[in-house]
């Protein structure tokens, strides 16, 4: 008896049930004698008669799949397409949600330097650990063909707004935009000469720190005029397109960053004001409205760049 | 023109449901593994065998085939036949075949059913 032969029939069993696998061998081994005798009557040489007929049956695990009726998919069809459905929802909110709550934690915990990075870090383990569990999970599902019981897809799922090629944003929402960033805009200049919030002699205090002009509130200023620009093209565009998205997140990012950065040094707000209000200038209320601010700051954010990953998506 | 992969992939489609008809058509005559690809092939099935092998487990498993071990040759084999509930969905198989075929000539004659 051939070595090869041996070798295919080992290869191809170990993944058959144990059950039946002897009779499968003896049938098996027994069809590939034949085949190679019958190449053999053709005047093909034994060994090269062997080697042909073990090269048309193939992969071994591939005969033994066939013969367990076994799937050579990890999810298929059947469940692909609630996998993917699934996935998308968990991966929208829940790393997100946990990294900002970690970050809150250590920010809280007095690490404020180190609350971002932390919030981020725990984000990406926490988005890994959903896209695992849910793929094993659904893999197990389809290797023991459990019913899930699911509504049927009917007409009433279609949304109206996904017709495609339809105008997502309206005039309406434009003009919102642009004039809710000109406010905030226009705000960064009037707290710094008429705030009213005034000091001992009645005079103005600004609230935010006067020493930031020098750099960061025009820089800030400018990423603002930046978003502006934004909204105008995604009316042109007819909505979210992939660059705006991408430019949208990067303004987003250096809006956010800078100010969570100056709010978790202490320098964003004008030492006078907080020194004006008695429970402002304590501390620990300091603190507490910087982390407010700065999960305020990175949730405004954070859901832009997913609102417009989203309808970006939905194009 | 199409691919040629194109062309392959749709007589792959079109041949796969086929193997099953004529396994348990030509297995009213009890036969082994080889020689039943040997008779499919030279009747115009070109099967391949790590397909008709487990193929013919699978429909003893469903009960469509019935199967002896033969052990009075030189080498041990597994023959098998078509039960008669296989025999039942052959009957079934080889009308619907028919009337694929009947629709098919309608179509492309253009009569209405």
């Amino acid at each position: 008896m051939s070595s090869l032969t041996d070798r295919y029939l080992a290869a191809t069993l170990g993944a058959v049930p144990a059950a039946r696998r002897e009779e499968i061998a003896t049938e098996l081994r027994a069809s590939i004698e034949d085949m190679i005798d019958g190449k053999e009557a053709a005047g093909v040489s034994v060994a090269v008669a062997e080697r042909e007929v073990l090269t048309e049956l193939g992969d071994p695990a591939a005969l033994a799949a066939r013969y367990a009726n076994r799937r050579l998919q990890l999810i298929g069809p059947a469940y692909y397409l609630v996998w993917e459905r699934l996935l998308k929802l968990l991966l929208s909110f829940v790393p997100a949600t946990v990294g900002i709550v970690v970050g809150l934690v250590a920010a809280v915990d007095g690490d404020a330097s180190d609350a971002i990075g932390k919030g981020i870090g725990t984000a990406i383990e926490v988005a890994v650990h959903v896209a695992f569990w849910t793929t094993l999970t659904f893999a197990v599902i389809e290797r023991t063909n459990t019913p899930l019981n699911l509504p049927e897809w009917s007409v009433d799922r279609l949304r109206e707004e996904r017709a495609r090629g339809e105008r997502q944003v309206g005039l309406a929402d434009c003009v919102a935009a642009v004039a809710l960033l000109a406010l905030v805009i226009a705000y960064l200049p009037l707290q710094h000469f008429h705030s009213w919030v005034t000091d001992a002699d009645g005079g103005n205090l600004p609230i935010l720190d006067p020493a930031l002009w020098s750099f960061w509130l025009p820089f800030l200023i400018a990423v603002l005029v930046g978003e502006a620009v934004v909204e105008i093209l995604r009316y042109r565009a007819g909505g979210w397109t992939w660059p705006l998205v991408a430019v949208n997140a990067v303004l987003g990012a250096a809006f956010a960053v800078p100010v969570v950065w100056l709010l978790l040094t202490d320098r964003l707000f004008n030492p006078d004001f907080v020194a004006r209000f008695e429970w402002l200038s304590r501390p620990d209320n300091l603190d507490t409205v910087a982390t407010v601010a700065v999960v305020a700051t990175i949730a405004v954010t954070l859901w832009g760049v997913f609102d417009s990953t989203v309808k970006a998506c939905r194009r | 023109m199409p691919s040629d992969e194109i062309l392959r992939t749709h007589l792959q489609e079109l041949r796969r449901g086929t193997v099953v008809v004529a396994s348990l058509a030509a297995l009213r005559r009890p036969d082994y593994g080889y020689a039943l690809l040997q008779r499919l092939t030279g009747h115009g099935f070109p099967v391949d065998a790590n397909t008709l092998y487990p193929l013919l487990r699978r429909l003893e498993d469903q009960g469509l085939l019935t199967s002896e071990w033969n052990t009075e040759e030189s080498r041990p084999r597994k023959f098998y036949w078509t039960s008669e509930e296989g025999e039942t969905v052959l009957h079934q198989l080889l009308d619907d075949l028919a009337a694929v075929q009947t629709s098919m000539t309608g179509l492309i004659q253009g009569v209405d059913r």
